[in-house]
Formats: C-alpha cells, sequence, structure tokens
C-alpha cells in the first residue's frame, strides 16, 4: 500500500501539472503550482529528474551513460518504455473522458429549449381573468357605497342626540348625587361630560356647563373638606382623594400642605419634648424626662401617620423621612443631655421612652426600619455615654491634682500634698467603682434595646477602662510637663510648663501611679470580672480589651519614672546652688574659715523641703537600722577612718605620690561603697537617694577646682558640720560618711597646701554654728 | 546587663586623671594618649600602645609635662602632635606639642613644644580655659581653643612652629563656656557648650547661628556618620540626641547615668552605637535608632520600658572611680578606652555586643 500509493500521487500530480500547463498561457506560473517561483533554478540543477519543464534529454543521457552499467541502462531503459506506455493509455482514456461529457451536455440544452416554448400562452391567459375579476367589484362597490353612508349618518346624530340628553340630565344629576352624597357618581358622570363641555361649552351648552361646573365644584369642596376633616372614616377620605385626582384637582398641593401640617406638628411635638426635658433637667423630678407631654403623644401622631398612609400611598417615603427626623432629633437630644453628665437612670428612661414610641411607629411605618436606626443610635449614644463618663472621671482626677497648685498659693495647709494625694486616690477608686455600677445599671435593664448591645456593652466598659488609664497615664506626664508625647505641638507650653511644675506634685503621681497599680486596678478588674465578663463579639486578636497587666505595668514603670523625675528635679535645684558655691569664689585666695558657710544652710533648708514632702506622701519604709551594720559602711569608717585621719593630720611634707598610693590601696581593701540602689517609694530611700546624690555632685564640684589651705579647711569643715546635721534626716549614716570623707579627700588631693583644721577650732565653729541654727529654729515656728 | 570584666587594665599612671584620647592618625597601631591631673607632682603623658595581640597595652613613650592636664586631644593627621590644656595654680595655658624622635629608648623626657596657644593669657581676667579641638575629620590647618568667655580660631602651621590667631569672638559677659565640638561634615560649624545652652557659631563670621535650649550640659558629640545629628550628656537628664533641624527638643533621651553623665562619644565606624561615661564609675554602651528617612516620631525619656532597656546594650561597671576620659578607636572601631579618676586605664571591645545583633 505504501508502496502503491506514491507513485499514484505522482501520477496525478503530474497529470495535473501537465493539464495544467497546457491550460495556463505561461508556463513558469504552471510551475508556481508545483514548487514556487524561487524553486526554478535548482531544477536547473538536477537534471536527472525527468518531469522537470526545463528537462535536456541529452543532459540526462549523458548522466545516465555516466552513472549506470550497461545491465542498468537496460534495466532502465525497460522502465522507461513501460512508463511510456503507461503514458499513451492514460492520454487516452483522458479523451474518451472528455468526449463522453461534451456529447452529454449537448443533450441536455436540446431537451430545455424543448421545455420552454409552451408557457408563455398559459400567462397571457391568467392575465385576461384577473382583469375582469377587478372590474365587476369595482361595480358591486359603487352602488352600495350610498346607502352605507347614509346608514353611518343616522347613527351618528342618534348617538348625538343621545349625548345631548345626557348632558342636560347632567345638572340635576349631580345635585342629586351630591344630595346622597355619591360623589364618586357625580365625578364619574362630570367626567364622562367633560369633553362635549370642551368642545361646545361655550356656544350651546353654555348654562348646562355652567350649571354642572357649580355642582362639580361643590363636589370638590365638599371632598377637600372631608379630606382635611380627622373625623371621616380614613377610606372616604381615601377615596375623597382618588376622585379629586380625577378631577384633575391639584391633590399634590393638598398633600404637601397636609405633610406641613404634620410636620409642624411634629414640630411643636419635638419642642415641647424639649422643653420638658430642659425642665425637667432643671428641675429635681428627673424621672419624669422621658415623659411625654399631655398634649401631644406618639399615640396621636402615629394614628395621623396611617392615616396619611393609607390617604396619600406615594407618600411614604416623605413619612419615613419625617419621623426618622422626629426620632434623630430625640436621640440627639440624648446625646446632647449626655455630655451634661447624667445619671443612668435618667439615660435608662429616655431610651425607654423612645424605645416604646419605636415600637409604636414601627407597627406603622415598618419600612422606615426604625428599630434598626434606633439600635445604631442607642449605640452610639451609649458608647457616647461610657467614654464621656470615663472623660469625667479623668477630669475629676485631674481637678483633684490641679487644685493642690492652686491651694498651695493661696492657703498654705497643713500637708497640702497629703490631701491631694488621698483627694485623687479616693476620687480615683470611687469614680471607678461609680462608674461601674452605673454601667451595671446599664445592664442589668431588661430594655430590648439595649439588651441587644450587652456585648457591646461589656466591651466599651473594657475598653474605656483602658484607654481610661492610659489616657490618665499621659495625663500625669502632662500635668510633670514632660506631655508632650502626647501633643508634640504645644511642646513649647509644655517645657515652659516644665519649671512651674512643682516637685512635690511629681511626688504625687509616683504615688498615685503605685496606688494605681497596687490597689485600683486589682480592685477593678475584680469588679469587671464580676459583672462584665463574657463580651468579645468583637474579633480582639490580642485578647480581652482591658489588659490590666499591661496598665499595671505602665502604671509601675510610670511611678519608678515619677520617683526619679522627683528625685532629679529635688536634685538639679541643689545642683544649681553647689555649682553656685563653687563656681564664683576664687578658691585659690581663700581667707580663713570663720564659720560653716551659708550653702550648707541652703542645702539643708532644701533638703527640709524634700523631706516635708516626702512625709507628706510617702508611707514610712522598713526601719532599716540594722543596715548600718550590716553594710560596709561600719567596716569602712573602721578600717579608713584612722588611715584618713592619719593622713589629714600629717604634715605637708608627706608626699603626694604616697599619699596617692595610699588612699588606693585602701580603696582597694574596702568593699566598693553602692552609692546608686534602687529608690524605692519610701520616704528614707527618696530622701538618702537625694543626699546622696547631692554629696555625689559636691564631691564633684570640689574636683574641678584647686584649693589653697583655707579653701580645703573651709571644705573639711563644712563637711564635718554637714556630717552631724544629715543625721537627722536619714539612718544611712554609713554612706553618708562615706560620700563626706570622699568630699574631704577630693579637696585634699585638689589642695595645693592640704593642712587641715586643729580639732578644736573644728568642733568650736561647729558647735557654734549648732546651738545657732538651733536658735533659729526655736524663734522660727 | 553587666558583662563580665574582658577590659584590658593599664596601670601605668601613676597619678589621677581626666583626659584620654585615640590617636587617630596612628595607622598602624592602636593607641591612646592619657594626661594625668597631679597637682603637686610632675605630670605625664603616656603613649599607650595596644599590643598586636590584642591582649595587652603597652607603654610606649611617657613624657613628663609641666603642668596638670586638663585637656588632651591628639593630632588627626600626626600621630606625634597633641594638645594639651593645663593650669598651674590660677594660671591656664594650652600648647601643642610634638612627641620627639624616640630611637628606641621609651622615656623621652619632655615633649617638645610647638606652639602656646598663649592668646588667652593676655585677656585680662584669667579666663578658665576649657578646650583645644582639632577639626575631627582630616588634615586642616585650622585650631580652635576655647576658654570660659572666649573662641578663638588659629591657623597652624606645625613645621615652622607658628599658630596665629585668625578671628575671635566673645560669648558675652552672662555665658561661660564649659566645651564644644567642631562638627565633622562643616568645617565652619562649631558647637559650644553655655550655662544654658548649647551655641553654634559660623566660624566664617563668628557669629551664631542657631542653640538649643538645654541647661546643664556636660559633654557633646556630632554624629560622624551622619549630619545635622549630636548627642549631648547631661548632669541630670542624661543623654539627649538632637537634630540640629529640629533644634526645639531631642530626638529621642536616654537615662543616661545614676549620677552625672560626664562623657558622651559617636562610635567612629557605628552610627548607632554610643558609649558614655558618668560619674556613677560606669560605663554604659547604648544602641539608638535614628529616626532617619521613616516616620520621625519624637520617643523620650517615657518610652515603654521595654525600648529604654533595649537601647542599653551594656554596663561596664567595674571601675572604682567617676570615670572622665572616653574614646572609640578610630583605627579598630569597636575597641574603645576609657580613664577613671583614679588612673587606671581600661580597653574594653565591644565585638561580643556587635555580633549578638
Amino acid at each position: 500500500m505504501a508502496e502503491g500509493v506514491p507513485p499514484m500521487d505522482e501520477k496525478a500530480k503530474r497529470t495535473r501539472d501537465l493539464l495544467a500547463s497546457f491550460y495556463s498561457p505561461d508556463a513558469s506560473a504552471a510551475l508556481g503550482v508545483g514548487g514556487g517561483a524561487g524553486v526554478s533554478p535548482r531544477r536547473i540543477a538536477s537534471p536527472d529528474s525527468i518531469n522537470s519543464p526545463f528537462f535536456d534529454p541529452e543532459v540526462y543521457m549523458s548522466i545516465l551513460v555516466q552513472k549506470l552499467n550497461m545491465e542498468g541502462l537496460l534495466q532502465k531503459h525497460v522502465e522507461m518504455a513501460a512508463e511510456i506506455k503507461n503514458l499513451d493509455t492514460d492520454l487516452q482514456m483522458l479523451v474518451y473522458e472528455n468526449y463522453n461529457k461534451f456529447i452529454n451536455a449537448t443533450e441536455t440544452i436540446k431537451r430545455m429549449k424543448n421545455n420552454i416554448v409552451g408557457m408563455e400562452t398559459n400567462m397571457e391567459q391568467l392575465l385576461v381573468k384577473i382583469t375582469s375579476v377587478q372590474s365587476k367589484s369595482d361595480l358591486v362597490n359603487t352602488s352600495l357605497f350610498e346607502k352605507r353612508e347614509h346608514i353611518e349618518k343616522l347613527h351618528r346624530t342618534r348617538n348625538l342626540l343621545r349625548k345631548v340628553q345626557l348632558i342636560y340630565d347632567l345638572p340635576t344629576r349631580l345635585a342629586k348625587c351630591i344630595k346622597v352624597e355619591a360623589y364618586a357618581d357625580a365625578v364619574r358622570y362630570f367626567i364622562g361630560a367633560k369633553p362635549i363641555f370642551e368642545a361646545y361649552g361655550d356656544s350651546s351648552f353654555q348654562d348646562c356647563k355652567r350649571a354642572s361646573e357649580e355642582a362639580i365644584d361643590l363636589v370638590i369642596k365638599n371632598l377637600q373638606a372631608k379630606i382635611y376633616l380627622d373625623s371621616e372614616p380614613i377610606e372616604a377620605r381615601a377615596e375623597a382623594v382618588v376622585l379629586l385626582k380625577q378631577l384633575n384637582f391639584p391633590v399634590d398641593n393638598l398633600k404637601t400642605k397636609l405633610l406641613e401640617k404634620l410636620e409642624d406638628y411634629l414640630l411643636k411635638f419635638q419642642d415641647e419634648y424639649k422643653d420638658t426635658g430642659v425642665s425637667a433637667c432643671n428641675a429635681t423630678e428627673s424621672s419624669d424626662i422621658g415623659q411625654l407631654p399631655d398634649t401631644v403623644s406618639v399615640g396621636d401622631i402615629s394614628k395621623i401617620i396611617r392615616a396619611y398612609l393609607i390617604i396619600f400611598p406615594d407618600s411614604e417615603k416623605r413619612l419615613i423621612e419625617l419621623v426618622q427626623k422626629l426620632f434623630n432629633r430625640r436621640y440627639g437630644i440624648i446625646q446632647q443631655r449626655i455630655k451634661e453628665r447624667m445619671t443612668p437612670a435618667d439615660l435608662l428612661n429616655m431610651m425607654r421612652a423612645i424605645w416604646e414610641d419605636v415600637n409604636v411607629m414601627d407597627e406603622i411605618l415598618a419600612e422606615a426600619a426604625l428599630p434598626a436606626f434606633s439600635l445604631e443610635a442607642a449605640r452610639s449614644i451609649v458608647q457616647q455615654y461610657i467614654s464621656t463618663s470615663f472623660s469625667y472621671l479623668l477630669d475629676e482626677i485631674t481637678d483633684a491634682l490641679g487644685k493642690s497648685q492652686q491651694t498651695q498659693k493661696e492657703v498654705v495647709e497643713e500637708c497640702p500634698y497629703q490631701n491631694t494625694l488621698e483627694a485623687s486616690k479616693k476620687t480615683i477608686i470611687q469614680g471607678s467603682l461609680d462608674l461601674l455600677l452605673d454601667f451595671r445599671q446599664l445592664l442589668d435593664d431588661n430594655l430590648e434595646l439595649l439588651a441587644k448591645l450587652t456585648d457591646l456593652i461589656v466591651d466599651w466598659v473594657q475598653e474605656g477602662f483602658q484607654g481610661f488609664f492610659e489616657k490618665l497615664n499621659e495625663q500625669f506626664l502632662v500635668l510633670c510637663g514632660r506631655g508632650y508625647i502626647a501633643n508634640p505641638d504645644s511642646c513649647q507650653v509644655d517645657a515652659v510648663q516644665m519649671d512651674k511644675v512643682q516637685a512635690g506634685l511629681v511626688l504625687v503621681l509616683a504615688q498615685l501611679s503605685v496606688f494605681i497599680e497596687q490597689s485600683a486596678i486589682p480592685t477593678i478588674t475584680e469588679e469587671i470580672a464580676a459583672s462584665f465578663s463574657g463580651g468579645g463579639t468583637r474579633a480582639y486578636e490580642h485578647g480581652p480589651p482591658f489588659v490590666p497587666g499591661e496598665i499595671c505595668r505602665i502604671f509601675h514603670s510610670a511611678g519608678e519614672r515619677f520617683l526619679l523625675l522627683y528625685i532629679n528635679m529635688r536634685t538639679q535645684k541643689i545642683s544649681v546652688l553647689l555649682k553656685k558655691r563653687f563656681i564664683t569664689p576664687n578658691w585659690m585666695k581663700h581667707k580663713e574659715p570663720r564659720e560653716v558657710h551659708m550653702f550648707v544652710d541652703l542645702l539643708l533648708q532644701e533638703l527640709e523641703a524634700v523631706g516635708m514632702e516626702v512625709k507628706q506622701i510617702l508611707p514610712q519604709g522598713l526601719v532599716r537600722r540594722h543596715r548600718h551594720s550590716d553594710s560596709l559602711g561600719s567596716t569602712t569608717s573602721s578600717r579608713s577612718n584612722p588611715t584618713r585621719e592619719d593622713k589629714l593630720t600629717r604634715t605637708n611634707t608627706q608626699r603626694a605620690r604616697s599619699q596617692f598610693l595610699e588612699s588606693h590601696l585602701a580603696k582597694l581593701f574596702e568593699q566598693k561603697m553602692e552609692i546608686f540602689t534602687k529608690v524605692q517609694h519610701t520616704q528614707e530611700s527618696v530622701l538618702s537617694t537625694i543626699i546622696k546624690f547631692c554629696l555625689k555632685s559636691l564631691q564633684e564640684f570640689v574636683r574641678l577646682q584647686t584649693f589653697n589651705r583655707s579653701g580645703f579647711q573651709q571644705i573639711h569643715l563644712d563637711a564635718e558640720y554637714l556630717k552631724n546635721t544629715l543625721k537627722e534626716f536619714v539612718d544611712d549614716e554609713a554612706a553618708i560618711d562615706f560620700l563626706l570623707k570622699e568630699v574631704v579627700g577630693a579637696a585634699h588631693e585638689r589642695c595645693l597646701d592640704p593642712i587641715p583644721l586643729e580639732a578644736p577650732i573644728l568642733d568650736r565653729l561647729i558647735s557654734i554654728k549648732l546651738s545657732k541654727s538651733k536658735e533659729q529654729s526655736q524663734t522660727s515656728p | 546587663m553587666r558583662g563580665p570584666s574582658t577590659g584590658i587594665v593599664y596601670g601605668g599612671l601613676k597619678y589621677q586623671a581626666r583626659c584620654i584620647t585615640d590617636v587617630k592618625a596612628d595607622v598602624d597601631h592602636t593607641s591612646f594618649l592619657a594626661g594625668t591631673l597631679s597637682l603637686k607632682e610632675e605630670n605625664e603623658v603616656h603613649l599607650i600602645r595596644l599590643s598586636p595581640s590584642g591582649s595587652e597595652l603597652i607603654c610606649d613613650g611617657l613624657f613628663y609635662h609641666p603642668n596638670e592636664i586638663w585637656d588632651l586631644k591628639s593630632c588627626p593627621f600626626d600621630p606625634r602632635i597633641f594638645s594639651t590644656v593645663f593650669t598651674s595654680g590660677e594660671t591656664y595655658g594650652a600648647s601643642v606639642w610634638k612627641i620627639p624622635e624616640l630611637y628606641g629608648q621609651s622615656n623621652a623626657p619632655q615633649p617638645e613644644q610647638l606652639v602656646s596657644l598663649d592668646e588667652h593669657s593676655f585677656k585680662i581676667k584669667s579666663n578658665m580655659l576649657v578646650s583645644v579641638l582639632w577639626w575631627p575629620s582630616g588634615k586642616h590647618d585650622r585650631l580652635i581653643s576655647i576658654d570660659e568667655g572666649n573662641i578663638f580660631l588659629w591657623s597652624l602651621d606645625s613645621s615652622n612652629k607658628v599658630a596665629k590667631v585668625i578671628s575671635q569672638e566673645s560669648v558675652g559677659m552672662l555665658q561661660n563656656l564649659s566645651g564644644g565640638a567642631w562638627d565633622p561634615h562643616d568645617r565652619n560649624a562649631l558647637a559650644g557648650i553655655c550655662d544654658s545652652s548649647l551655641q553654634f557659631w559660623d566660624l566664617r563670621t563668628m557669629k551664631k547661628t542657631t542653640s538649643i535650649e538645654q541647661a546643664h550640659i556636660r559633654d557633646v558629640d556630632y554624629n560622624p556618620k551622619k549630619q545635622h545629628f549630636l548627642v549631648t550628656a547631661e548632669d541630670v537628664s542624661g543623654i539627649q540626641l538632637w537634630d540640629l533641624r529640629r533644634p526645639k527638643f531631642p530626638v529621642k533621651e536616654l537615662p543616661g547615668h545614676a549620677h552625672w553623665t560626664w562623657a558622651v562619644r559617636h562610635n567612629p565606624e557605628y552610627e548607632d552605637l554610643i558609649l558614655s561615661a558618668g560619674t556613677d564609675s560606669t560605663i554604659n554602651l547604648w544602641s539608638i535608632r535614628l529616626p532617619g528617612n521613616e516616620g520621625s516620631s519624637s520617643e523620650s525619656l517615657f518610652d515603654s520600658p521595654t525600648t529604654l532597656k533595649d537601647s542599653l546594650i551594656n554596663s561596664y561597671t567595674d571601675y572604682e572611680d567617676s570615670v572622665y576620659g572616653l574614646a572609640w578607636s578610630t583605627r579598630e572601631p569597636l575597641i574603645f578606652a576609657s580613664l577613671s579618676y583614679d588612673g587606671r586605664v581600661i580597653v574594653e571591645s565591644v565585638k561580643s555586643f556587635i555580633k549578638r545583633k
């Protein structure tokens, strides 16, 4: 098969090519069918292809002779002979076939000619017959036309006469209808006659038209009256409207007029409502707030609306708008009232009253979607209520704190900070608990509207507390002049305030933070857990909205920071004092010390002030007398005292170098004094921290100066005096001794000629100063 | 927070000391200069070199200095030149010194005094000299000296041993200068620490440009990598970072030290590393994240506690006394030297903290 197909194909192809070349005038175009124009040069190149049009027998022969041997040539000859014979037969067959087809065609044409000959005569006959039919029908038509026209005329006249009769009867009929109040019939008759009046009303039926129009006017008047009449049954009023509409009476005007009337009515109602609301607010009986005034009630309004709905079915949209506006206003009133802080009972009363009305309305105007609308409104109202409650609490606390600053200026109280602290503490805890109680009331109420919001309320309350404490923290920062994080725009104002902020207030804030962390938050958390658990309808990815742990952490660190800030503020003040003391005089030309320097008094005064504040606000710490012995202090004093004293009493011939090494050695054996320990929220801790801070600063200031002998002696004297007096403030003698020693040591190092005062002189000067200050303290109070 | 004491201690300073500086121009060694502060004895300047193994501190030169040294700066382009500010009793002076060629011996008796910046002493009041500044970013023949009331701009010709005053500016009677810093990004900008503010001068006109109103500043350092940023150290409020384009309030605040923060330095290579030394005998290593291109939220002291802890990387507490001297090494940016008042130089590496990040 595979072998048979290609020769067949080739054969067919060749035939086709040949035929094509025969019919086509251009040989190259025929060639294009076979292989495309560009192939011809290649064809020339292969002379052995016998089918090519460029076939050259001589070349072919020479190639064959060259290529093949004798046997091959013979075989090729046989092949070619056979092929030629085949081609011959093919050609013959083609010729025969074509001849056959030609004969067939000729026969067909002959037959067609025969068939067409008879057709023309038939057509002519048909035409004649149709023409005769048409002429006969025309004849009939003309003969009948006159009669028909007559009949039609008669008929028209009859109709006209009947109508004229009707119109002449119309006024009487209308009057009859009015008498029996059959307005519908009257309208129907009138509308029937209306086209005639329009056509001939000015001429023949003038009287008739006037009479009937008068009657219809009466009808319209009656109908209008009927519509305005509330006592009429609603169906009758609706019918009247329909009739009026049929009479082309401007019903829309009527409608708007009516609706305006309704709106006025509602407005009046609202005003009265508002008036009563305000008046009730002023009056003591606040339970009436939610009640409506007696003159108008939602029931009436609902009745009116129902009527209107039936009378004007297309006015629904407008009515819905009106009603929604009404309730919107009422909710708006509540929202305004909320801003003025109200009790939850009041809120509940108001909400309940509105809810009842909403239910009434909903029965009539379901499309207004009032419950959903109310839910939305209630949602925002409750949310606003909760947030305003919190902001009021925040304000209260701020007031409580701010009051201290004012009262201090006006009246010198015994212990203003203590009062402030207590007041603020009370405000925070009491205020928070009251708020919870209020919210609880909201939750417990069985108002349907709020019941749907329970979960949300729980969330809001929790959120509210979270936000409240965060805001409180920020408020604290603002109060101590550090609040520019919250409002970077007003940083300058705050920066100015920073100088005015009282250190005591900062301390109060510190203690308040501790209080919040340690007692307020646990209490509130407990309360919340008891009554506000659940909630969580909104998906919180980070757990419940109120995270007491986080708040505790915030306030814990805030407490510590306020305490540090307090210490910083206090020490800064003292630092300035010390700086002035050390920079002003020329220490190289210092005169012999005559008394303890003034700055010691100032320092002690400052410390006393700190002590006063601290005592008011901070709790007393544990009595830590034992620290005295177990701390490194005692060991240092026992060990280093002699060396130091020794050193000081030695003459200045002693080489400083060995002194330096000596102190080095001494230090090596001493344990490192932990001066800067963690501050605790106790009186002692804060006070001792401040004192340590100042003494350390003193040391640093000394190190920056160079002293002559007298200068050194002065410092020594001051230090010795301080040693006695500072003990009154703290019991951490060891640290104070150590630091004062450091001060004297530093002065010693920075002195060109370090000879200490003789002990008796020192003692005398100190005792003089002591007695003097005692006198002062006795006279001053 | 307290790392193990990994520091290499150099105990060669026999007296109390305040100043240490990195020898910036020494490209072959990591070396520091430290000067002593002894009222009565002959003071010394030590050239301290970190051994190539990095495990030892070697004294590479010991030079006598006539007076106690309050300020010591190494020349940023010549390792053998340094400047000091000194006092003897009531008089103050400032000099530029040259370390003589050593020829093997380690003890040269005294460095060669190139120039004495003695314009200051011509003033009627003997103002307390506070510091001498070299332009920190390379070769520049100008030098600034600051005393309590004046700023002098010198032209220094070290080969001819001449220094001339180019311009001078008085701060005014009410303000006292106590230090300063030269902007490494702009050789015409100078920051000076005044009593209640940080003042900036344009050295071309010698006029004040801006100021940061902040009292009690102890030290100031420009950010070497980021223009317009600098850090200040205050007595009480700790460390504050500033953006000079918004000088009203700090970009960031760090709590600083338990007592005063005395010195603060940016790392020369890693812009988010800050080192501070305090009178509470500690050195704190901070990591700061400056508000760069992203949102510039002003953070403050009252950040949440976690971020504060994050910014303090390590606290070196192995000191016996207040630490006044602090210097990063320019050659090995992860190494710093510190000097406490008792004369101990401690060199520490912060590598371990960097890797951990």
